[in-house]
């Protein structure tokens, strides 16, 4: 019916039309339209055109890059949640004014829910809606309870591996913290002992230079571990300075005439470049320390306490050397008890 | 009511009651000479009385009725009798055959208990399962009662679906001998099919909302019945909370609310503490089976589920819950084609899957009643039927040869948040309440299982007790206006059972204030109170009455006709290529709204030319179906822009502006749905004002990327999208819509400072003209 046209139009149409096509989305006027004005910010350096153009290329090509879709979708829920988290109601959004809401509060609205005054009657069940109802999207074709059974699971296996393994093992980690402090006040304890035997008669004798298995084994590793950090610098630094890989790289002859200095100046002499001493036993398998270490820090952390009490009179928790054997003075063995 | 005029000439029409004679039997050889005499009208038969002596004719029993105090003894009497107390013509065969089904229903038995609950009370709630044929029998319960002759008045009956509406008057016209549209008939948006003789009138709920809109004590009616209320849909609530008003001054307005769910004390404590009445369903026991785990995908452990019952569980139908129409159809497919292999392979009875859903064609929704199969062979294993539905199947259809549901836990629901302004139809978990409706399919005819395809444990700690009733999911920019038509000032503490949440009632309002609906005092403006007389959407409205300042009411007519109804679009899964070169025919380049108009031309034309139409539409991918019903709202909305001396225009088609003209229109109803292009390379496009990144549907034929579109719809699937777009112009929206494209208004970002470009563009471009001059 609308094929036949009825009236004719009249002879003004509303529109303005076709004058125009031209792109108003790359229509840039503020800026140069008046360069002089106080459109930049007056404590920068004005824009040259230069840089102007520099910039807009890249907030373009910010702009042009393609996303990919799991962005795009990100991006959508994103837009959609924050949508939906801002109430159109708290002034501290920031929202325009409302009509509406204006109109409502001529109505009598001041907050909560709508409805009857008279709420003496309605059954309560009655829900009265104070926020909107949230749009969730569902994913794909996932049965009912498999996204919460999912999480469920994910978070049952976390609690299981967090609430052993992971509070275990900063608990292990504090405890191996106070092995090494132990094991450090037993290192200072023994040598303030020998310096006090020794008295300053003796070139002090270093732990480095004893054999490993004459200290007690509760901070034997201690000494092992830095003994095997020395030496490993150590090998390191003799490789770096060893004259075969610094000369490694350079062509080697035979020189029937390079007599013995010559050799020992070029570095391809046998001679011992460097010696070091290490604790002899040190390459020697420790089965007594192995042992040791295999045990779980506390009952480590035990048999240190144990052994700085019966040897030193000390007591790790108190940080106090006891004069008599009985201690008199220390509440006792475990930590626990010094609280 | 065609149909109602070209049958009235039957012969028994002019027959007239009359409280003569006591000797009934002889009443049979007056009415023949009775024929002929002038039309009866109902309405006025008690002024008739005094006069009745003179007039031949047959007794109804009904005259000796007195209103408000019957008996279900004095009803059956009368419906027993041979001729038909209403009408007076004699019974017809199938008449006596039904009465006889009516009499087992569940409600009849409580037939006296229910008029005696009637009689002492305004207000009523009935409970009653689906079966128990409380739609049905309730309102002629009601009828027989009421004895409209003597008031004048009629009865209502509400149905949340059209659909519902049409076959439940249709059923009952046929239980009362009577002609649909005579004294039942029903009324739905766009279509009236009642007369002057109608008595009960059964009617989509939003139909009678809007009668209220002009008959706001609703005057005509003696008795309203709101069937389903259990269903809470958007115009039932506000029918409630209205009803609730007017109950207080109107005292001889009896209501009945019908609930099929058990919630019924929610009703009975918001109608203060009316009476209940409860009639139990023809239920048996149904077993429930969950699943031990979660489902990874819902729709092919549906699939399995039915093919497992049909290898293992003894004969009856399966009916199986989807979501919607691709879904529902995918499913079909893949069942069929199993169980063909079944049937190879392993000896399995046949079975017969039938989809439904709301947009199927009623033929093919008719098709769920045929009969299951018969053995593929004498004595082989008995055949099936699977019905694959959306939740149109939970309540109100009943289908009788269920004995296995399959519920996979979803449906799809309407949802709206007033803070990102996103309607859409979600696909989203569904209640307890559901769930148990779902699982009380199964026990219809027979002890049932139902297979939920979730864990118990989900069952009882992810389903919410209760579907949220429509108006928390709704945008209510429509329904203020008409509460503001109807009179109700004060909406904040408007009494309904469910208050929305303020925010959206704000949205409401502020959008009503937009389009010029209301004043910024809330007051119902000369463009609001006109738009509400369309049944229509009020940005659809307004555009339609604004339609002739552009120089195309006949085009936007024709274009919101085509809005109105289900997509005419056909693309057949087997097809798809075919139907979109078919579409591509009437694509307009600059828009999926201008594309629809060529369609609908395209139609109209071959229909002039007499064009075998269903033909033309089946080869040109068209629904023939939803083209009619556009048109036939085309006719409906013309007529009303007539009663309101709305202008009916075209611009010459050759005019260059016509198109233009049209995409200006557009905006004047539509100018709160526009996105923008994020950037010039991208496909993704930002919502005005709402800030939702959003693409074009795949279904548009705009093809170039616009920066500025006009949409009909947001669309929610996992991704967001705004269907039926238009290109149109930045500068026609400062223009058209001033107030809500005051640039200072809007929050910072790309979309402010576009349009604050377009400002100054359209600023220094008057300048020129104004210096020019």
């Amino acid at each position: 019916m609308s094929l036949t046209h009825p009236p004719p139009a009249p002879p003004s149409n509303p529109t303005s039309s076709s004058d125009s096509e031209d792109d108003y989305m790359k229509m840039t006027f503020p800026d140069d339209a008046c360069p002089s004005s106080t459109h930049s910010h007056p404590h920068k350096q004005p824009e040259t055109s230069l840089q102007r153009r520099q910039r807009e290329r890249r907030e373009a090509e910010i702009r042009a890059r393609v996303k990919s879709k799991a962005e795009l979708a990100a991006e959508e829920t994103a837009a959609r949640e924050a949508a939906q988290s801002r109430s159109l109601l708290l002034p501290s959004n920031k929202l325009p004014k409302s009509k509406g809401l204006a109109m409502m509060a001529k109505m009598g609205f001041t907050g909560g829910a709508l409805g009857s005054k008279d709420t003496s009657n309605s059954s309560t069940a009655t829900l009265r809606m104070v926020e909107p109802i949230r749009v969730a999207i569902k994913d794909g074709r996932e049965g009912i309870g498999l996204e919460s059974e999912r999480k469920r699971k994910l978070r049952e296996a976390a609690e299981a591996l967090g609430a052993q393994t992971k509070r275990a093992k900063a608990d292990e980690e504090g405890v191996e913290r106070l092995v090494y402090a132990a094991q450090r006040v037993a290192e200072m304890m023994d040598e303030e002992r020998k310096d006090g035997l020794t008295v300053a008669g003796d070139k002090k004798q270093t732990t480095s230079s004893r054999p490993l298995k004459s200290i007690p084994v509760v901070w034997r590793g201690l000494i092992r571990a830095r003994e095997e950090t020395e030496r490993d610098r150590r090998m390191r630094h003799d490789l770096e300075q060893s004259h075969s890989s610094r000369l490694g790289l350079l062509p080697t002859y035979t020189d029937a005439e390079e007599d013995l200095d010559d050799k020992l100046a070029q570095g391809k002499s046998a001679a011992p470049w460097t010696t070091y001493v290490t604790a002899d036993d040190l390459d020697e398998e420790d089965t007594e320390l192995d042992a040791f270490n295999a045990l779980p820090a506390a009952e480590k952390m035990q048999k240190l306490v144990e052994y700085l009490r019966g040897e030193y009179r000390y007591c790790f928790w108190c940080k106090t050397a006891y004069p008599d054997p009985e201690m008199d003075g220390c509440p006792g063995i475990e930590e626990e008890d010094h609280d | 009511m065609t149909d109602y005029n070209s049958e009235s000439s039957d012969p028994s029409k002019g027959v007239k009651r009359t409280n003569m004679g006591e000797d009934g039997t002889k009443d049979s050889k007056r009415i023949k000479t009775a024929n002929g005499d002038e039309q009866y009208n109902p309405y006025l038969a008690h002024t008739y009385e005094d006069s009745s002596s003179q007039q031949n004719g047959f007794k109804s029993p009904l005259d000796q009725l007195e209103r408000h105090n019957t008996t279900a003894l004095q009803m059956t009497k009368a419906e027993d009798g041979e001729r038909n107390p209403w009408t007076g013509e004699p019974h017809s065969q199938q008449y006596f055959k039904i009465l006889q089904s009516r009499r087992d229903l569940p409600v009849h038995k409580q037939r006296q208990e229910f008029l005696d609950t009637y009689h002492s009370t305004q207000i009523l709630v009935f409970v009653g399962e689906t079966g128990s044929g409380k739609t049905t029998q309730i309102p002629q319960y009601v009828l027989f009662d009421e004895l409209p002759f003597q008031t004048g008045k009629l009865i209502a009956c509400t149905q949340p679906r059209r659909v519902a509406a049409m076959s439940v008057a249709q059923r009952v016209a046929n239980e009362l001998d009577v002609k649909l549209g005579e004294e039942v008939g029903y009324s739905i948006r766009f279509e009236n099919k009642t007369g002057p003789k109608t008595m009960l009138k059964y009617m989509t709920d939003g139909q009678l909302l809007r009668e209220a809109m002009h008959d706001h004590d609703m005057t005509r009616y003696s008795c309203i019945i709101l069937d389903e209320a259990h269903e809470r849909t958007l115009a039932t609530d506000i029918l409630m909370a209205l009803l609730k008003q007017i109950a207080a001054r109107r005292k001889d307005l009896k209501i009945i609310v019908m609930s099929a769910t058990l919630d019924a004390q929610k009703f009975q404590s918001y109608f203060y503490n009316a009476p209940l009445l409860a009639v139990p369903g023809r239920t048996h026991p149904v077993e429930i089976f969950y699943t031990p785990e979660p489902e990874r995908d819902y729709v092919e452990a549906s699939v399995r589920t039915v093919l497992q019952i049909h290898a293992t569980e003894p004969e009856g139908d399966i009916l199986l819950f989807l979501t919607g129409e691709e879904e529902i159809e995918d499913a079909c497919r893949r069942i069929s084609l199993e169980v063909d292999d079944m049937i190879r392979e392993s000896d399995a009875g046949p079975m017969r899957v039938y989809p439904l859903y709301g947009t199927l064609p009623p033929a093919q929704q008719q098709r769920i009643f045929d009969k299951a199969p018969e053995p593929l062979r004498k004595g082989g294993r008995p055949g099936r039927k699977c019905i694959v539905s959306t939740n149109i199947a939970e309540t109100s259809l009943t289908i009788d040869g269920i004995v296995y549901v399959v519920d996979p836990g979803f449906s799809k629901q309407k949802i709206y948040n007033p803070r990102s302004r996103v309607e859409s139809l979600l696909v989203s978990p569904i209640s307890k309440a559901s769930a148990q409706q779902r699982a009380g399919r199964a026990g219809r005819t027979r002890p049932g299982k139902c297979f939920r395809l979730y864990t118990e444990k989900a069952f009882k700690k992810e389903l919410i007790e209760q579907t949220y009733p429509e108006i928390l999911r709704s945008n209510l920019a429509n329904t203020v206006l008409e509460l503001k038509k109807l009179g109700v000032e004060d909406l904040v503490h408007f009494d309904l059972m469910d208050p929305p949440a303020p925010e959206t009632m704000m949205r409401a309002l502020e959008e009503l204030n937009y389009l010029a609906c209301l004043d910024d005092d809330g007051e119902l403006t000369k463009l609001g109170s006109l738009a509400s007389e369309f049944p229509l959407d009020p940005a659809v409205a307004v555009m339609l009455i604004s339609s002739p300042e552009f120089y195309c009411s006949n085009e936007m007519l024709s274009i919101t006709s085509l809005l109105s109804v289900p997509s005419i679009w056909i693309r057949p899964n087997n097809a798809r290529k075919r139907a979109d070169e078919m579409k591509a025919q009437f694509a307009h380049p600059d828009g999926d709204h201008l594309t629809l108009l060529n369609a609908y031309h395209a139609f109209k034309g071959a229909e002039q030319q007499g064009t075998d139409m269903k033909q033309w539409c089946h080869e040109h991918f068209l629904s023939f179906r939803h083209l009619s019903s556009a048109d036939n709202v085309r006719a409906q909305l013309k007529r009303i822009m007539e009663t309101h001396d709305i202008e009916l225009i075209s611009t010459p088609f050759q005019d260059k502006n016509y198109y233009i003209n049209i995409r200006r229109a557009l905006l004047a109803g539509f100018f709160m749905q526009v996105a923008m292009r994020e950037s010039s390379n991208s496909k993704v496009y930002k919502t005005v004002k709402d800030d939702q990144l959003v693409m074009i549907h795949p279904s548009t034929v705009v093809t170039s990327p616009y920066d500025w579109v006009v949409y009909n719809e947001f669309v929610l699937t996992t991704k967001q999208y705004v269907r039926t777009v238009t290109n149109i112009r930045p500068e026609w929206l400062l223009e058209i819509a001033p107030v809500y494209y005051d640039v200072d208004t809007f929050e910072k970002g790309e979309i402010k400072s576009a349009l604050s470009r377009v400002t100054e563009k359209v600023r220094r471009r008057q300048a020129i003209k104004g210096s020019g001059r």
